[in-house]
């Protein structure tokens, strides 16, 4: 008699995956905003950019009334290192202050959700840069290349604002 | 339910498989023109499996959602080299669990003994609770899939969330033995089969 481990896979066997796979989606689902991350994420018209890999994410305390988060979030390409640090105001929107390493005064846009424009500021020289007043939900971040440079533009995964 | 044909579980066998394939090769196409919209469907249709794989590397949820959406951008820079449905799941399994590694020496967690065998690394899911399970039939799966050994459970998870055309290509990319994910069923899925069929709970 064969060994039952080597006969092709019937439709029993694809009853049980098809429980398993539905009964892990209970047990360890994917957050449910994933799907949307990543959609959001890739909806780049920049195809050639290098990825800035999330390297650190700290919550760096809370407002003296408890109103307020700071949290600060650190992305690395081999390029630059972009770290940014996203304070909650007390209106319910948000500030995010940044810094490029090595410092460059490099344009750095702000990519939100559609209908939601992009919002462009450049660094000073020192590499730092601010967004005021950016409402929660999805945003990413991208680092143009020094003009004339060769490199390619720094993204930024998808992060909670 | 649905009837299905079995083949060499190389492409598409049976119509569904060759669908799928047209269907995402031609997502792949326009995303390759820079319509990267055009992943949306294939994100959806995979993520599930890149999840599993992340996590099955032992990282936390929020990692394991951070190392899956890196893959996808990656996977926008390198697009060109993707010749194939099957080179695009290959790709981005490959692909997460070279992610995951990073992250988990990054934080200098220690790797999982012989971490480059999944069949190794402890499965880090907590498991729903028989009460959140409202078939029967689920209650009794999942009793009889926490009896299997750990390796099994890791390794099934995963299999549970890769369509069928692409087991061989998954297999590969996690470096199992031939075999362990169809087209024959393997150990793990034949002791899962074993204990189930023994089951009236499951039979009737």
């Amino acid at each position: 008699m064969p060994d039952s481990a080597d006969l092709p896979l019937d439709e029993r066997d694809q009853e049980i995956l098809a429980r398993l796979a539905a009964v892990h989606a209970l047990a360890d689902p994917p957050p449910a905003d994933l799907d949307e991350r990543v959609t959001f994420a890739i909806a780049l018209d920049a195809v050639d950019a290098e990825v800035a890999r999330l390297s650190e994410q700290l919550a760096v305390g809370s407002g003296a009334r408890g109103t307020e988060r700071t949290r600060t979030i650190t992305f690395d390409a081999d390029s630059r290192t972009v770290m940014i640090t996203v304070v909650d105001r007390p209106d319910g929107l948000v500030r995010i202050d940044g810094w490029l390493a090595p410092a460059a005064a490099l344009q750095v846009e702000l990519r939100l959700p559609e209908p939601a424009p992009p919002r462009r500021v450049t660094a000073d020289p020192a590499g730092r840069f601010a967004f005021d007043g950016v409402a929660h939900g999805l945003g990413q971040l991208l680092v143009q290349p020094p003009q004339g440079s060769a490199s390619p533009r720094v993204v930024t995964p998808a992060f909670a604002i | 339910m649905t009837v299905v044909t079995l083949g060499s579980g190389q492409a598409g066998t049976g119509h569904a498989g060759t669908d799928r394939a047209a269907r995402v090769g031609a997502c792949l196409e326009r995303a390759r023109n820079g319509e990267t919209a055009a992943l949306g469907d294939v994100v959806r249709e995979l993520n599930p499996l890149l999840w599993h794989v992340a996590r099955a590397e032992g990282l936390t949820a929020e990692e394991s959602a951070d190392v899956v959406q890196t893959t996808w951008l990656e996977l926008v820079r390198r697009l060109h080299e993707i010749r194939s449905p099957r080179a695009l799941t290959a790709w981005l399994v490959t692909a997460t669990r070279r992610e995951a590694w990073r992250v988990r020496e990054m934080s200098r967690r220690p790797a999982p003994a012989g971490a480059a065998q999944l069949a190794e690394v402890p499965d880090p899911g907590p498991g729903p609770g028989e009460q959140l399970l409202a078939d029967e039939r689920d209650r009794v799966l999942w009793r009889h899939f926490q009896r299997l050994p750990e390796r099994c459970r890791t390794l099934l998870r995963i299999v549970a969330h890769v369509s069928r055309p692409d087991y061989s290509a998954v297999a590969e990319a996690l470096g199992m033995p031939v075999g362990s994910i169809g087209p024959t069923r393997g150990r793990c899925l034949a002791k899962l089969r074993e204990m189930l069929l023994a089951d009236p709970g499951w039979s009737t």
